[in-house]
């Protein structure tokens, strides 16, 4: 069959694409006659090259005549794998393959775990008996940066929780004339569950992910490569200050959390609902019992500590460029919040029955 | 002439590396010596860069091993790595400088961690350093403010700052004007000259290569396929050495050919 072309543009070669792979009969010969074609740019010279293959699955032999010198340009870069399709994608494994492939991966990242665990109580507590001290300047920068710089939106957000609380349980306790009872609800609420996780919550997101992306975007443009060479350990210099920050700054900012809320509660109270300031606060001060503000506050050392593990852990383990860096950091934070949720949950059940 | 130790400074003995199941090195053997330099040639993607990040221990072997002043950085123990990388200084392909810290801070970085120097004497002598490569203007700028050219020299220049036994370059001269190129060539055959010093380059540049070269390995297809003093590398009957000196592009008759397969000659 020899068909002539005229015109070589993409439309007219798609079109041909689909009548030809229609119509002819297997097994045939189609030549196709580019006498009229002077020239040809590559994405049609690709286009035509899609005809042979595809026309070979279909056992088609399609064949170009009289192309020309010109034309025959376009097709610099031909190599004999282009002529069959997908040789160079990946094998598909097997669903068993798949199994045991991800057994071992979840094998080698629980591995790493360890090795940054092992990494930080290293440098945290052996290293300074050999003279290789804490980096206590970065250590100051990350507390500044995760608790200072985190003081106004966590005692925003904490504020309007408190506040939220008060409101709520307003609408219920008024109808037993209990409203005063709203001051140990916001208290209690506050420093043994809500302080803790909201700043948790508030210090994933923003400090968090700042450290998985600047760890990873570091990993990426080979800095921890390079501070590795120049025997500077990024265990030191990297990932200890960060955790201890976070692990300084995360219970400041609960205790302000606590107070914010707090606060936030006695707003409502006092102003919306006239309880009375001084009522309200003796009240809040007979339901808070030491044990509860411990009990915040070794979540938040918890929380602090998973947070860190999480972010360092996602930042070192970036791989693929800047489009890694990004999936970790999104991963980072949901992992953090969801590991910090779960401990919660499970303190608050443990709490529950010893006491 | 101080005679030097005869042992290499730098060993590699059959090394192979692999990123997941794909082999790059495929049993690599080197030297570098005291008072010499070494580049490293072969074509983009050859493995070279890998190689180097053997050599400093970045990167664990899948078989074979390396020996810097005779002991295997891999199997060392860390205060003796810690040792060995204090006497080295290796600058990257594409710089790798702390983008947070201006060009000065870069190179005084280690000097105050390692030397115990006090800041204004580290900064004192990061300027040095850094004027070396010709940046003495340049020290109070960010990476991000930076040409590609000028963080390589930076780059060079932190490898520099503690004065080390062994120094590596990555693709040195790759992407300078001319006249910045040579300049550094300058600087590493000054740099030769102190006794002892063991200099590896990575680099593509022919011109530089003439220049500076002592000892050439050269790579390709995961194997040494020449090395030895420059001229006898050079001089070697091997089509890829032939290559990669006379510039001779990969043959493009083959796609001809091909292409000839699906043509039909005349009307039928
Ligand atoms: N992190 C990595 N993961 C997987 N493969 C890699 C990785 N790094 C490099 N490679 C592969 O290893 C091979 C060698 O890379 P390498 O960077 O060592 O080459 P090179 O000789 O330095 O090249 P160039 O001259 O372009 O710098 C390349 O084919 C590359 O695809
Ligand atoms: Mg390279």
């Amino acid at each position: 069959m020899l068909i002539p072309i005229h015109s070589a543009d993409s439309a007219s070669l798609i079109h041909l694409r689909e009548h030809l792979l229609a119509e002819a009969t297997p097994g045939s010969r189609v030549i196709l006659d580019l006498k009229a074609v002077e020239k040809l740019t590559s994405l049609e010279a690709a286009l035509l090259l899609r005809l042979v293959i595809e026309g070979k699955k279909k056992n088609l032999e399609v064949r170009f005549s009289s192309l020309s010198l010109e034309a025959q340009q376009a097709f610099t870069g031909l190599e004999t794998n282009m002529l069959t399709d997908g040789a160079t994608a990946a094998e598909d494994l097997s669903p068993v393959e798949e199994v045991g492939e991800q057994t071992l991966e979840f094998v080698a990242a629980g591995r790493r775990l360890l090795d940054l665990i092992g990494e930080l109580t290293y440098w945290l507590v052996i290293a300074p008996w050999r003279g290789k001290g804490m980096k206590w300047d970065r250590t100051l920068e990350q507390i500044t940066k995760v608790g200072i710089e985190g003081i106004p939106i966590v005692t925003f957000l904490s504020f309007l929780i408190g506040a939220v609380l008060a409101l709520n349980s307003a609408s219920q306790l008024r109808q037993f004339g209990a409203a005063i009872y709203i001051a140990n609800l916001v208290g209690v609420s506050m420093t043994r569950e809500m302080a803790p996780l909201i700043t948790a919550i508030i210090v994933s997101g923003r400090s968090g992910a700042a450290i998985t992306a600047e760890l990873g975007t570091m990993v990426v443009s080979e800095e921890v490569d390079a501070m590795r060479t120049m025997a500077l350990s990024p265990g030191r210099f990297l990932l200890l200050p960060r955790v201890l920050g976070l692990l300084c700054a995360v219970p400041c900012l609960t205790i302000l959390s606590n107070l914010a809320g707090i606060f936030g509660g006695y707003w409502i109270g006092v102003i919306l609902l006239g309880l009375g300031s001084r009522n309200y606060l003796q009240q809040t001060a007979q339901a808070l019992l030491i044990s509860d503000l411990i009990t915040g506050m070794v979540k938040s050392v918890v929380f602090a500590l998973l947070i860190g593990l999480v972010a360092c852990y996602r930042g070192l383990y970036v791989q693929g460029g800047a489009e890694g860096v990004g999936t970790n950091t999104t991963a980072s934070v949901v992992t953090s919040i969801v590991l910090c949720i779960l401990a919660d949950a499970l303190f608050t059940t443990i709490f529950f029955y010893f006491e | 002439m101080t005679t030097l130790p005869d042992t290499p400074y730098v060993q590699v003995e059959n090394l192979v590396a692999r990123y997941g199941t794909r082999t790059i090195l495929d049993g690599v053997s080197m030297t570098a010596r005291r008072g010499e330099i070494t580049v490293i040639l072969g074509g983009s993607g050859c493995g070279k860069s890998t190689l180097l990040r053997h050599i400093v221990g970045l990167l664990t072997p899948a078989a074979g091993r390396v020996l810097i002043n005779g002991q295997d950085i891999h199997q060392a123990s860390e205060d003796e790595q810690e040792v060995i990388l204090r006497n080295l200084g290796m600058s990257f392909q594409a710089g790798a400088l702390f983008n947070s810290m201006t060009l000065e801070e870069n190179v005084a970085l280690p000097i105050i961690e390692h030397a115990k120097a006090d800041a204004a004497t580290a900064t004192t002598l990061a300027r040095m350093k850094l004027s070396l490569v010709g940046l003495g203007h340049a020290g109070h700028l960010l990476p991000a403010e930076i040409s590609g050219g000028m963080k390589k020299r930076a780059a060079v220049a932190r490898a520099l700052a503690l004065d080390p036994q062994l120094l590596l370059f990555d693709e040195l001269s790759a992407g300078l004007d001319p006249v910045t190129a040579r300049e550094l060539d300058e600087l590493i055959l000054r740099l030769k000259m102190q006794l002892g010093v063991v200099i590896l380059i990575v680099t593509h540049e022919l011109s530089s290569i003439q220049m500076i070269a002592d000892q050439a390995v050269m790579l390709h297809a995961g194997k040494v396929i020449a090395s030895g003093p420059l001229a006898d590398v050079r001089a070697l009957e091997h089509p890829q050495v032939h290559a990669f000196f006379d510039r001779q592009p990969r043959p493009v008759t083959m796609q001809q050919a091909l292409l000839q397969t699906l043509l039909v000659n005349g009307e039928s």
